[in-house]
């Protein structure tokens, strides 16, 4: 029995999926990069953008037709909003929340039955995360042997009104935080390299269990301790965090432990006051800059990197030229730009998308023109300099190694070795250009 | 959830309406059994009709020990959501949960600050929340509503503290925009300010208080969308 996985999205979506990948391998099914061998065929959805769910809706349609040639069960999981999760019903033989995942093999086994439209009376609009624990406990198949993610929180209660994260993910839950240390022990035991705790608002971490659990800076400065008392060389880093949550004690931990990454990625969304606050973010731009001064003050060496939606409503452009003010002042080393697109089930979704998608891509690529300003002022500052780099890939024009410093700017070796592959090695810096560097093995 | 399990009892975030205040031509409050439901005062919940598959957030408009948990609500003109509440019957389902956000109110900080409650139309909601639960609260409550009828339950609040702007008649405190009367007004430095409303109202009244000097920490905003 074979099975091929589609993941769409984030970071999340990934470590999910090597848990849908665990359960399914302990059914006995076998994965397959092809999809014409599979007789199960999934998808963890992004509903945090249209593109990805574009995706989901062409291949389920393509998939259907096989159906009519051989016996297939399909599935979809992920982030699902209601509005696609209905439409889902109709088309996928399986929909499920991860919180559901324990149950998926009674699913299958009960494959076959499409639910009338009156159990949908039924169904809550905002997911319950009261089962995401039996989800943690699955164990992962890691898709990699020197880099992994770690769930440690789920959901989200800021409802930032472009964002249906809300509704896909439903109410912010802490992981024990136990369980996240045994995780991470096992891996940094195993020779992980590169780990990333991951949660949607990942430094609300315990907020929503005070008194119960340990904070965020807690948690890392126990990972700390683990880093300076093992013998093996591993960079922790996190995603995604909220400005709001942010402190300073936070910053004080990662730059009191060599294993805690100094690369620090703080959503911005935009450098405008009165867009955050119709975007209901509930940092100020007074706060961010405050978080920044205490990274440059306490971690100096570290790189920044940062969210932005280019023409969100509201955003004219005086409003978009404080943005880019705010790339100058921050100096980001790397910017994921997104042109804001209205997403169902959003509060923003109900407004007129006003800025034109000329405006937008006009937008995206000024603002993409002063990150490669700051990013390559930064990469010039190494030249000449050794830096450590994770060997991770090969670059596909070249076919030489690639990998990611510390603070995960890519670096290009000049030649390929496999052996490399998964190491943490010295590497001089030779040339660098925006957002790269290259370099020789010393 | 999950095809194959059929769901036959009740969830426990689905609330029975226990009954329906008309306030206006248009707002009305719905008022639900308290139950477990435990929040700090100025927090928000978000709210859906069973059976439907959106739902919207709304401030908690009663207090923290009040019998029961109410919202705010008023109909938008060719809106999806609100219209369909506003059908809704004593009764009916909803979908509850929460409560989200940082607005509320600590009580150790209730006890000693001093506070500006600015609110336009129905975003007096968290404050009338915070005024119930800290009965002894040292505030001033700026209201702008365009009509009278909109100073929803302005019984409740102490005449001396409660400031109805009203911008299309003159039956209230002030004749005029609250940002009007926001900005020929002063406050004691240590003044919190909270805001709750519109974008548009937010945007104007954080660039007064801005221009009299007060910090941006010490203004605190929610938006209503």
């Amino acid at each position: 029995m074979k099975y091929h996985l589609i993941t769409l999205g984030c970071q999340m979506n990934i470590a999910d999926s090597e848990r849908v990948s665990s359960v399914l391998e302990g059914m006995g099914y076998v994965s397959t990069e092809n999809e014409e061998d599979a007789t199960l065929l999934g998808i963890l959805a992004c509903s945090v953008r249209q593109k990805p769910i574009d995706k989901v809706y062409n291949k389920i349609a393509q998939w259907n037709r096989w159906k009519n040639k051989r016996n297939l069960i399909t599935f979809v999981s992920g982030c699902l909003l209601p509005a696609d999760k209905e439409k889902f019903l109709k088309t996928f033989d399986l929909v499920f929340p991860m919180s559901e995942l324990g149950q998926f093999p009674d699913m299958i086994r009960e494959y076959g039955v499409v639910t009338p439209a009156g159990l949908k009376a039924r169904e809550p609009i905002m997911p319950k995360n009261e089962h995401i624990a039996s989800m943690w406990h699955i164990k992962p198949t890691y898709h990699s042997t020197y880099e992994a993610f770690v769930p440690i929180q789920n959901g989200c209660d800021k409802f930032c009104t472009f964002c249906a994260v809300p509704y896909t993910r439903g109410r912010e839950v802490s992981r024990p935080s136990a369980e996240i240390i045994e995780e991470v022990t096992h891996l940094v035991n195993q020779g992980y390299k590169s780990i990333t705790l991951l949660g949607q608002n990942v430094n609300s971490y315990g907020l929503d269990k005070k008194g119960e659990e340990i904070t965020f800076a807690e948690l890392l400065r126990q990972i700390g301790e683990l880093g300076k008392s093992s013998e093996h060389e591993f960079w922790l880093y996190f995603t995604s965090p909220n400005p709001q949550d942010m402190n300073r004690e936070v910053i004080e931990v990662i730059a009191a432990y060599d294993c805690l990454a100094k690369q620090i990625h703080l959503p911005m969304q935009s450098g405008d006051e009165r867009v955050l606050i119709k975007m209901n973010r509930r940092h100020s731009m007074d706060k961010y800059r405050r978080i920044v001064a205490d990274i440059r003050e306490l971690i100096p060496t570290a790189t920044l990197f940062t969210d932005i939606i280019v023409g969100f409503t509201g955003e004219g452009e005086s409003e978009f030229q404080n943005t880019v003010t705010a790339f100058e002042e921050f100096k980001f080393n790397m910017a994921y730009i997104a042109m804001y697109s209205p997403r169902p089930g959003a509060a923003s979704f109900r407004w007129e998308d006003e800025v034109s998608q000329e405006d937008k891509k006009d937008r995206l690529r000024r603002l993409s023109d002063v990150l490669k300003i700051c990013s390559h002022e930064y990469n010039d500052s190494l030249l000449g300099k050794t830096v450590r780099v994770l060997i991770n890939g090969t670059d596909r024009k070249t076919g030489f190694s690639t990998g990611l410093t510390e603070g995960k700017i890519i670096v290009r070796l000049d030649h390929h070795d496999d052996s490399l592959m998964g190491k943490i090695v010295n590497v001089k810096i030779t040339s660098s250009t925006f957002l790269s560097m290259s370099g020789e093995v010393v | 959830m999950s095809l194959m399990k059929p769901d036959m009892q009740m969830d426990e975030s689905f609330y029975k309406i226990d009954e329906i205040r008309e306030l206006t031509g248009n707002a009305f409050s719905l008022r639900l059994p308290k139950a477990r439901f435990a929040f700090k005062a100025g927090q928000h919940l978000s709210l859906g009709i069973v059976g439907g598959n959106q739902s919207r957030e709304y401030s908690i408009y009663s207090g923290v020990d009040d019998d029961c948990l109410e919202v705010l609500v008023k109909e938008v003109e060719n809106g999806y959501f609100t219209p369909q509440l506003r059908k809704l019957k004593v009764g009916r389902l909803v979908e509850v949960h929460g409560p989200f956000g940082k607005f509320g109110m600590e009580p150790e900080v209730a006890q000693t600050g001093k506070f500006v409650f600015i609110a336009s139309g129905t975003g007096i909601a968290p404050f009338r929340s915070i005024i119930r639960t800290f009965p002894g609260i040292d505030y001033t409550l700026i209201h702008g509503v365009r009509y009278a009828d909109e100073a929803y339950d302005r019984d409740e609040y102490d005449s001396k503290r409660y400031v109805l702007c009203t911008s299309r008649e003159k039956k209230g405190s002030y004749h005029g925009r609250l940002t009007g009367y926001l900005k020929n007004s002063n406050f004691a430095p240590e003044t919190q300010f909270d805001l709750c409303g519109n974008s548009n109202m937010i945007f104007d009244a954080l660039e007064i208080l801005k221009d009299k000097g007060f910090d941006r920490d010490q203004i605190h905003c929610e938006v209503y969308f």
